[in-house]
């Protein structure tokens, strides 16, 4: 679905960190939103922590930076790291290029399920979101 | 905007001294990564005569292209006709600038302006260490402070650990940054910073970035500054430290610290203390590559910068086979670190952070020997 102008995919869960989370097989795949890539910049560098790291739904783990920003990224679902992109560390440009496809950032075991239910998945309840997030940051051109 | 540069003669006549042979290009990082001889000094050197002579308009890619270097001066060191060339580009730049070719470094003179650091962070951290009378007042500028924190937090322990009595200030950017892009430092955030020093009653200002200690030593902002003045490394070279690390250790000299203040010594005396295992890369002192983020680069060209980064560290390893890499300059480990990757087993850490993280262990092993 398209929300003023910003892709947000049907099917995936999202966080107002500007974070997504996808149910893959019994894993959780997260990213980042169309929205916060826009407003980052090409982005540079993210951080690849190794794998077994316990996260925390919501706090922060690694960082990423572009040429103007540097930025934290949260957990969307507390669990165990099991995977990370590889190829973002030699091309974190993806993340801008294809925020739900290639740009995928990493690959958590949840502890529980249940806390999806944490993330929002109806539309009006993200467009409401998102245009408060434009209202406040603007939209980069 | 079709008028010629405004270089001072002296630039002027630099850029006629440039004989175009090209040793430039085996030493410049840029010209490591585009191959491409326009990018390099002399090819810059090049560019700005005929704008000079008017046979080439000045025009924004041409301003873009003048940005597209790291002043790191391993071009000076290695030029048998005398030329600077960064001072010519940073010339150039800022009459790029005059003649109306803005670039993003007006939004970043703006934002120092506006929030006394380079990143417009509006938090500060409070090191814990402020407005304490002291002997020794400590600056660690914005890189260390908004984008290596935890390195900083390290520096300020190994500093208690060996008893300094020091303390911090109030900082705003120092801002000489801006001297490097086109722009003029800016005189009131001088001022804030000489006042808050005079305030403490110290005698000594020690800095931990290169950058911040060449424009506290250099810049006429500063002549009122009236302080003994100590990179950190200069301050801890006759230091005596209470541990060692048995790890195969090498040393990136960073260009802000090296070629353009010449210290060289004292960062390897203090690492010769604590690390018998020392080994140097083989383009090390004067020679050393840049890691690519100095001179506006890592803003203008970030994915370029940390190529470059990339490309430093990839022959260091192959060259040392070290497991730890230091310096002691912010913007290298910064770079360094968004540079490494996960497969390559180094550990990059700035001299003074490394020293803490030894003090660390030492005290987790004599509690777990207790």
């Amino acid at each position: 679905m398209e929300i003023e102008g910003f892709n947000f995919p049907e099917g995936l869960y999202y966080e107002k960190n500007h974070f997504w989370g996808r149910v893959e097989d019994d894993l959780i795949v997260m990213g980042m939103n169309d929205y916060a890539q826009l407003m980052s910049g090409e982005i540079v560098y993210i951080g690849l922590p190794p794998l077994g790291k316990k996260l925390k739904q919501g706090k922060n783990f690694t960082k990423m930076e572009s040429g103007k920003w540097l930025g934290k990224v949260y957990a969307v679902v507390s669990g165990e790291l099991v995977e990370v992109n590889e190829e973002l560390e030699e091309n974190a440009k993806l993340i801008n290029d294809d925020p739900f496809g290639k740009g995928w950032m990493f690959k958590i075991k949840p502890d529980n399920l249940d806390e999806l239910d944490n993330l929002m998945t109806d539309p009006d309840e993200i467009g409401e979101w998102i245009r408060g997030e434009i209202v406040e940051h603007g939209v980069a051109s | 905007m079709s008028e010629p540069l405004e270089l001072s003669k002296k630039y002027q006549h630099m850029v006629t001294q440039c004989s175009r042979c090209g040793f430039c290009r085996m030493v410049c990082p840029i010209f490591d990564i585009t191959k491409n001889w326009a990018t390099n000094a002399g090819g810059k050197m090049v560019l700005i005569k005929e704008i000079i002579d008017e046979k080439t308009k000045p025009s924004e890619g041409i301003a873009k292209s003048l940005l597209n270097c790291t002043t790191c001066m391993n071009c000076t060191i290695n030029c048998p006709s005398g030329v600077d060339p960064p001072e010519v580009i940073r010339a150039a730049r800022k009459d790029m600038v005059n003649l109306g070719y803005d670039n993003m470094f007006k939004a970043m003179s703006d934002v120092i302006a506006k929030t006394g650091n380079l990143y417009g962070e509006e938090e500060k951290p409070d090191w814990g260490h402020k407005h304490e009378k002291a002997p020794y007042v400590l600056f660690v500028g914005c890189v260390g402070t908004y984008r290596e924190r935890e390195s900083v937090e390290k520096t300020i322990k190994l500093l208690d650990i060996l008893g300094v009595k020091f303390t911090m200030i109030d900082e705003v950017c120092c801002s000489g940054v801006l001297e490097d892009v086109g722009y003029q430092a800016r005189k009131e955030l001088a001022r804030h910073n000489i006042n808050e020093f005079h305030r403490t009653g110290a005698k000594t200002l020690i800095t931990t970035c290169p950058y911040c200690y060449r424009t506290f030593k250099n810049h006429p902002f500063y002549k009122d500054l009236n302080l003994e003045l100590k990179h950190i490394t200069q301050f801890l070279a006759e230091y005596d430290f209470k541990v060692k690390t048995d790890k195969k250790v090498t040393y990136h000299d960073p260009c802000d610290l090296g070629r353009h203040e010449g210290i060289y010594e004292e960062p390897r005396q203090i690492i010769r203390k604590i690390a018998p295992n020392f080994v140097e890369p083989e383009r090390t002192r004067e020679n050393a590559m840049c890691c690519g983020a100095g001179g506006g680069v890592r803003g203008s060209f970030p994915k370029e910068s940390i190529t470059i980064a990339r490309n430093r560290l990839r022959k260091i390893i192959e060259e040392t086979g070290a497991e730890i890499l230091l310096t002691e300059c912010p913007s290298c480990l910064h770079n360094f670190r968004n540079a490494k990757l996960r497969r390559w087993n180094i550990e990059i850490y700035n001299i003074t952070e490394f020293i803490a993280i030894l003090y660390k262990e030492m005290d987790v092993r004599e509690t777990v020997a207790a």
